[in-house]
């Protein structure tokens, strides 16, 4: 790097970014190009091995038939295996499915996390306590918390279906009762983390506000909805993106508890049994496509209609 | 049991491990041994006694080969997702694969399994069974050795049912008479939303008359024996006979159910018989008898389960893994499998053989012969001549995922609409375009 | 918030005592589990009645689980530390340096964090088999790299930016190159928030299932979740319920050390790169 970088940098840090206008570009200015490229490039040679590469040879794989069991009838079909799962019940209820558990425990993890980041936040003794208890169920392996919640809920070895409220049935072998199980299992796992992105949005919300809003006579909870939400809202829109997405995806939960058995598939689990149990690729990579294009459109949703500001995506970072 | 050779599993671990980045380095170290016999990879479902038949035949391999035995999961459909998946992947380490006998049309059909042709086909053959035999078929030709076939049978306490009615209605008849005297009175089968319903329906559609595919196997068959058969399902799912767990019941829970007093029969298979002799704290053990499978018209045809051994296609040993897989099945391991785990022959003379394990001491509890451990072998070679084997067809696992949801649960089937949208259903598992739940 | 009186010191209680049963009735009862007795496992209670560590025992013995947990931290240690190394060059570019594709970067890493994983098993499946990377380390390797890239260039980033630059300046006007100053100056001060997105990382891969069941098929690279998963009972019809148990509980364990060492720099991590308004 020559000296003329060096000055670059420092104009850089210094806070004076050249405008936007359009002007030649001095050495430095094309060196911290050039680093920057050099920089992200193992990692976007990674990320496009493995996932952009896969994406173009899975839209490649559901435009044919192509099951492992029939190699010899391999061949184009067009767009048959997308009318094929469009046209099909299972396919439509598995999204339902997912919707549901989706929907319901985004909601629940919004109250509940709101109310666990308060805690968290606000707890005048244990702080420390509070917060690394939080951390277990996010850390905890899902699938060995969902072991347990289905032990729990088998009839004679657990502790939960032995309540009186529903003996005698085994809670996992109906639909309504295992959605709810399911998403218990999912609410119980992912709250911190929905409650530490809050405690994010809590930490800016700045505290003179707060005391200005009560010499004001504000209540507690005009406090909390006319001050605290409002300056939370892009946090909470944040955590909502995050955690809609990663539910839409549920998988492990599913897999322990019923493993899609009485209507509880997910998109993921269909996805996963029409691929590695019907060994179909054709039809398997269709439903991998589809859910990928579903995954897409609710992060446009979130981000053009509410607005949700992508994390990161500002351009000078904060400083 | 399951089988494990600490210092075999640290080796191989060790150079699995060094070699971790190179894929080609552990195909072959799961391959074969590094010393010049070579290693025989059996895959089978847990049993047992396998691990000591396991030791007969490498006993008498004598130096030739010597077959490790790999356990698969529990539950037949991991263990088939376990065995394509590494199949699919062209792996060289699997030799010997245990297959549930509705997976051989699936793997012969992909050329995942090599079919069994000149002496080492006639062995096979020699003297097994008609109906195992032709499960381990496809396409007219043979891709396994059948190694234990299975029916399922009424058992029932004769307490209570002292001639139990030999069709489905008639049980529901004696059940409501128990029911009105309060004694136990329900009829366990395997309602449950997975394989066993498959099985049940299947039966009984053969039971009417009838088949889920026709004789091809590229087909839908079903019509009117399947209508028949679902209101069967569904009239025994509203009745008193039904336990009110039906809808969550598979093989275990029916035998605990009869086991703890609360029924009075239940089709299952034979292996319920050496566990109710295991139990201690049964009161009606004397009691417990066995008789033909029900029907709709008359006795039924039973279901038809088992598993064969197949050679892997990317078997790096064929000769050796064909050699193995024969001795595994030879009449003596059958017979240790069928009196000391409970698994039927599928050799018939096995049936007929008096000799005690140990043939040098007199037969009893510790000695086992067909007759001590087998009384009701009779009754299942009967049961084989007339069984029900499952639909064939490389789609089975498709076409059985369809049947059970559109089944489930037993008791809200309407018949007709339920036969007509699983007609379609069907249909589409067969081309391939069925799409699994 | 002056003084602390008694009264908001209960209520606070109370509520601490909330979050603590709520975090710990279900691991509690993992672990429950995992103590009791064969015998006991269908009595339904909370505390056992017969305790053993019989499931402990058997798990690795006969069970077979040393090799599964050996691939899932091998695994998990190097996917996290490739990940930590790249996704570190990538968040310096991304906190410091202004170069056109920077917003590209973002955006598609984001797509990727969100990116459902069953979307990939197929192409993956396929991919592997074909190049022999099937049921190998470097299969599962490669897979996590990616899924938590992102996780490290967002929370890595954010940690850079909190970096005083001026003794970056400071160290280039000694005649340091930019790489220099990046590796002697920056790298010693960055290295709490790597440790951080290091933790985060590993999590992240020692969580994994989809991956781990669907691109494994023998003990050779199948990574401790999914082994639970193919846990066979002690004969055909038992269910491996004490193994299931005891096995759960042997992978929570360095979570909870984790979470007991670091439980600071994880909330700061979480809270950091997730969120900015």
């Amino acid at each position: 790097m020559t000296q003329a970088t060096v000055q670059s940098k420092a104009r850089l840090s210094s806070g004076s970014v050249a405008g936007k206008a359009k002007k030649p570009l001095s050495d430095g200015k094309r060196s911290e190009r050039k680093l920057g490229w050099l920089l992200c490039l193992p990692a976007a040679v990674v990320m496009v091995v493995v996932t952009i590469y896969p994406i173009v040879y899975s839209v490649m794989l559901s435009l044919q038939r192509y099951d492992l069991r029939f190699p010899d009838k391999k061949g184009f079909v067009g767009f048959a295996n997308y009318a094929t799962v469009l046209t099909n019940s299972f396919w439509w209820r598995a999204f339902a499915v997912t919707m549901v558990i989706t929907v319901v425990s985004v909601v629940f993890e919004l109250v509940l996390g709101m109310t666990l980041a308060m805690v968290m936040h606000r707890t005048v003794i244990g702080k420390g306590f509070v917060r690394t208890l939080a951390l277990i169920p996010y850390g905890i392996v899902t699938v060995a918390a969902a072991y347990g919640w289905q032990y729990a809920w088998t009839p004679n070895t657990g502790y939960l279906a032995q309540l009186p409220l529903w003996s005698g049935s085994a809670p996992l072998t109906h639909q309504a009762s295992s959605l709810a199980i399911i998403i218990l299992a999912e609410i119980w796992k992912t709250t911190p983390f929905m409650a530490l992105l809050l405690m994010a949005g809590l930490a800016i919300v700045p505290e003179e506000l707060q005391k200005a809003a009560a010499m004001d006579g504000a209540s507690p909870w005009q406090r909390f909805t006319k001050v605290t939400l409002p300056l939370m809202k892009p946090a909470i829109l944040v955590a909502l993106l995050f955690r809609v997405l990663d539910a839409v995806r549920v998988y492990d939960n599913i897999y322990v508890l019923t493993n899609g058995a009485n209507g509880t598939s997910s998109l993921s689990i269909t996805t996963y049994h029409n691929l590695i149990s019907g060994l179909n690729l054709g039809i398997g990579s269709t439903m991998s496509v589809l859910m990928f294009i579903t995954v897409a459109l609710i992060a446009f949703i979130f981000i053009k209609v509410f607005g949700t500001a992508a994390p990161g995506s500002e351009n000078t970072g904060r400083r | 049991m399951r089988p494990h050779n600490h210092r075999g599993r640290l080796r191989t671990s060790l150079a699995v491990g060094a070699a971790a980045i190179m894929a080609s380095t552990l195909v072959t170290a799961c391959g074969s041994g590094s010393t010049g016999t070579p290693t025989i990879n059996l895959y089978n479902a847990p049993q047992q006694n396998l691990a000591a038949m396991v030791a007969n035949c490498n006993k008498a391999a004598n130096g030739k080969y010597q077959i490790k035995l790999n356990t698969l999961p529990r539950t037949a459909d991991q263990q088939r997702e376990q065995l394509v998946r590494r199949l699919a992947a062209g792996d060289s380490g699997l030799d010997i694969l245990g297959l549930d006998v509705t997976w051989t049309a699936e793997l012969a059909e992909a050329g995942w399994i090599r079919e069994w042709t000149g002496a080492d086909r006639a062995e096979a053959e020699k003297g097994t069974l008609a109906a195992p035999l032709k499960t381990a078929q496809w396409d007219g030709k043979l891709y396994a050795a059948p190694y234990n076939t299975n029916v399922q049978l009424l058992w029932y306490r004769a307490d209570l049912l002292p001639k139990p009615a030999d069709t489905w209605a008639g049980l529901q008849k004696q059940a409501e008479q128990l029911a009105a005297a309060n004694k136990p009175h329900y009829v366990e089968a395997q309602g449950a939303q997975y394989e066993g319903l498959t099985v049940w329906f299947n039966s009984l559609v053969a039971s009417a008359g009838g088949s889920v595919l026709d004789s091809s196997g590229t087909k839908v068959s079903m019509g009117q024996p399947s209508v028949k058969a679902m209101q069967t399902l569904r009239d025994f799912a509203n009745s008193k006979a039904a336990d009110p767990s039906l809808t969550n019941t598979q093989e275990d829970p029916a035998r605990l159910q009869l086991e703890g007093g609360f029924a009075a029969a239940e089709v299952n298979w034979p292996y319920v018989y050496p566990a109710m002799q295991a139990n201690t704290a049964v009161k009606f053990k004397k009691d417990f008898k066995w008789a033909p499978y029900p029907g709709i018209d008359g006795p039924g045809k039973s279901p038809l389960g088992g598993s064969n051994f197949a050679i892997s296609k990317y078997s790096a040993h064929p000769a050796e893994a064909f050699d193995a897989a024969l001795c595994l099945r030879s009449p003596a391991n059958q017979k240790i499998a069928a009196t000391k785990d409970g698994l039927p022959p599928t050799i018939e003379s096995v049936y007929h053989d008096d000799t005690p394990l140990d043939a040098t001491k007199k037969a009893g509890p510790d000695n086992p012969s067909m007759a001590t451990a087998y009384p009701m072998r009779d009754a299942i070679l009967s049961a084989l001549k007339t069984a029900a084997p499952r639909p064939v067809t490389p789609t089975y696992q498709n076409v059985s995922t369809v049947i059970q949801a559109a089944l489930s649960p037993p008791g809200s089937i309407d018949p007709a609409a339920t036969e007509t949208y699983l007609h379609d259903q069907v249909d589409n598992a067969l081309q391939s375009k069925g799409v699994l739940p | 918030m002056a003084v602390v009186t008694t009264r908001q010191k209960a209520s606070w209680s109370v509520a601490n005592t909330i979050v603590a049963l709520y975090a710990l009735i279900p691991v509690l009862w993992i672990l429950s589990l995992s103590l009791k007795d064969k015998s006991t496992f269908t009595d339904g209670h909370f505390i056992p009645r017969g305790w053993t560590f019989q499931n402990f025992i058997d798990i690795f013995q006969v069970g077979g689980f040393t090799r599964p947990l050996l691939n899932s931290i091998g695994i998990a240690v190097i996917a996290t530390f490739i990940a930590i190394v790249i996704g570190t060059f990538a968040a310096y570019a991304i906190a410091r340096l202004e170069f056109p594709g920077k917003r590209l970067m973002l955006g598609a890493s984001l797509l990727i964090a969100m990116f459902p994983q069953v979307s990939l098993v197929t192409p993956m499946f396929q991919v592997e088999r074909s190049i022999g990377l099937f049921n190998t380390w470097p299969g599962l390797i490669l897979p996590y790299i990616t899924f938590t890239l992102p996780l490290t260039i967002y929370t890595l980033s954010s940690f850079l930016r909190e970096i005083p630059w001026e003794l970056e300046k400071a160290a280039k006007m000694d005649g340091a190159t930019p790489f220099q100053a990046f590796r002697q100056v920056i790298v010693p001060l960055a290295m709490p928030g790597v440790v951080t997105t290091a933790i985060l990382a590993f999590i992240q891969c020692w969580n994994d299932f989809v991956f781990a069941i669907s691109l494994t098929s023998t003990t050779s690279a199948r990574t401790a979740p999914a082994a639970i998963a193919f846990f066979t009972g002690a004969s055909q019809f038992e269910d491996p319920t004490g193994s299931i148990a005891a096995a759960a509980i042997v992978i929570t364990i360095p979570i909870i050390i984790f979470v007991l060492i670091f439980q600071r720099r994880i909330v700061s991590g979480l809270t950091s790169g997730a969120v900015k308004g």
